[in-house]
């Protein structure tokens, strides 16, 4: 078996209730029994889609069962974790669109295998994070750098260099690199993750790149509304010049499939594929709804990934630019996990009033509360 | 007072598959072939059916050495009438099979 359909069997036994994993197990081996080739993929993908519809009915039902709104599901299972559930929630309904529209095998393998590199490396930045290893300024900086690089010495398409490839693979660094320096930003906005915005804005401009250019500046806007002071001022107005310059340039990309527009054209394929691509870019900025029960830096990363990420989605819908983690592309997938890194683990608790809900200026340590009972 | 409801023909056709398999019973996957469905719906009709008690599933040790058992689903007495009750719709040639999305 492919280690695609592995992790696939994985997710299945992970998402189903208790009751029904014998049911799962089940399933798994009659998809380990498919003779023929590439029906395997094909039966695992429905199974996870039971699944998915399973665990979300568990889990409601248990919601419901404790008298609890299902509107504060972040209270139980913290910030990070319902953004990460959004996330893959998200890539999931995408492959059900994908599966649906006769997407190659390969880009459905491909969204999966950025989703497990995705959470991944999610998993070391916030182990890095926590034991202090993770200062937002020169990574700000150097991703900064990494995206002019890109916009120097990329691969160029009709007069667009945004690409690079890694053998087979063409990746797009801007949709990794601008929602991590974004909520980056929104917690640390100190000198050199300045300088680290204003490289990105410029490297945006060169490229030129549009969507992103215009997610740094939705992000850094957000940012110099609820925290305004001279260094975040001055990287809206460096990322604002940013998204002008890119604006003013020529982007002839064409409209890719599965990639670009999808948003209109998933409903020809068929409307339950249209309704999962809006459910799922719905899901993308969900995570912003968790900033109501944060405060300080917590509630202003919150705020600045959901600004970002509905920033990605209008342009997707308003030009030829990647609809995030519903369409193929593992960047944006990748680009999703990364930014969570900042979503605190814990929301606080009800009944105390979070004070600067992170331990100090690079976050995501223990909560801290004022106002003890 | 129960509620008769009349089954899907994706839930005919299982029935119909199941009844064809006889005693020995069936495979998910051979139920997904020989349905026509999709295996994100046959197992919540599955389950469905066997918490009415139309269905019986029990591991199967594998004929093949070193295979894992697995599943056969047969249906019970109520089950076959069940099928009785509710035969395959007449098929038109320009109906194809409906499944849910995989």
């Amino acid at each position: 078996m492919s280690p695609v359909i592995e992790l696939i069997f994985r997710l299945i036994r992970r998402l189903l209730p208790p009751a029904l994993q014998p049911w799962g197990e089940a399933a798994i081996r009659e998809a380990r029994s498919a003779t023929r080739p590439g029906e395997a993929l094909p039966f695992a993908l429905g199974c996870l889609s039971w699944a998915v519809g399973e665990s979300i009915r568990f889990r409601f039902s248990k919601l419901k069962q404790q008298g609890e709104e299902p509107v504060n599901l972040t209270d139980r299972i913290g910030p990070r974790s319902v953004a990460v559930s959004c996330g893959v929630g998200a890539t999931g309904l995408g492959l059900i669109y994908m599966s649906a529209g006769g997407a190659p095998a390969h880009y459905l393998m491909i969204n999966l295998a950025a989703l497990a590199f995705g959470l991944v490396t999610l998993g070391i930045l916030v182990l890095a994070d926590r034991r202090g290893h993770l200062p937002a300024g020169p990574l700000s900086l150097l991703l900064g750098l990494v995206l002019l690089a890109v916009s120097l010495w990329g691969v160029s398409a009709g007069g667009v260099t945004r690409w690079v490839a890694l053998g087979p693979l063409v990746i797009q660094p801007g949709m990794m690199v601008v929602p991590l320096m974004a909520v980056l930003f929104a917690r640390s906005r100190d000198a050199l993750s300045l300088a680290g915005v204003a490289v990105a804005a410029l490297a945006l401009a060169l490229q030129p790149d549009r969507g992103m250019a215009a997610a740094l500046a939705v992000g850094m806007t957000v940012i110099a509304f609820t925290r305004p002071d001279r260094r975040t001022i001055g990287a809206a107005a460096a990322a604002v010049l940013g998204f002008a310059a890119a604006m003013a340039q020529a982007d002839p990309s064409p409209a890719m499939p599965f990639v670009d527009q999808i948003l209109y054209s998933a409903f020809a394929v068929h409307p339950l594929a249209g309704a999962a691509v809006v459910m799922g870019a719905v899901l993308l900025v969900l995570p912003a709804l968790a900033a109501r029960r944060l405060s300080g830096t917590d509630q202003a990363a919150c705020l600045v990934f959901g600004a970002v990420w509905a920033a990605i989605i209008a342009a997707a819908a308003l030009g030829n630019y990647p609809t995030p983690l519903v369409g193929y592309g593992g960047s944006a997938i990748v680009g999703y996990m990364l930014g969570l890194v900042v979503c605190p683990r814990r929301a606080p608790e009800v009944g105390r009033s979070p004070v600067e809900a992170t331990s100090g200026p690079d976050g995501d340590g223990p909560l801290l509360y004022a106002g003890q009972p | 007072m129960t509620r008769s409801r009349t089954l899907s023909p994706a839930a005919r056709r299982v029935l119909a598959a199941l009844v064809a398999a006889g005693a020995p019973g069936r495979h998910g996957y051979d139920l997904c072939r020989e349905a026509q469905i999709k295996s994100g719906t046959l197992y919540p009709l599955l389950i469905r059916l066997e918490a009415q008690g139309y269905l019986s599933a029990a591991w199967q040790v594998a004929e093949a050495p070193g295979r894992p058992p697995r599943h056969v689903y047969r249906l019970t007495a109520a089950g076959c009438r069940l099928a009785d009750e509710h035969p395959l719709p007449a098929t038109r040639a320009d109906e194809a099979p409906q499944g849910g999305l995989a």
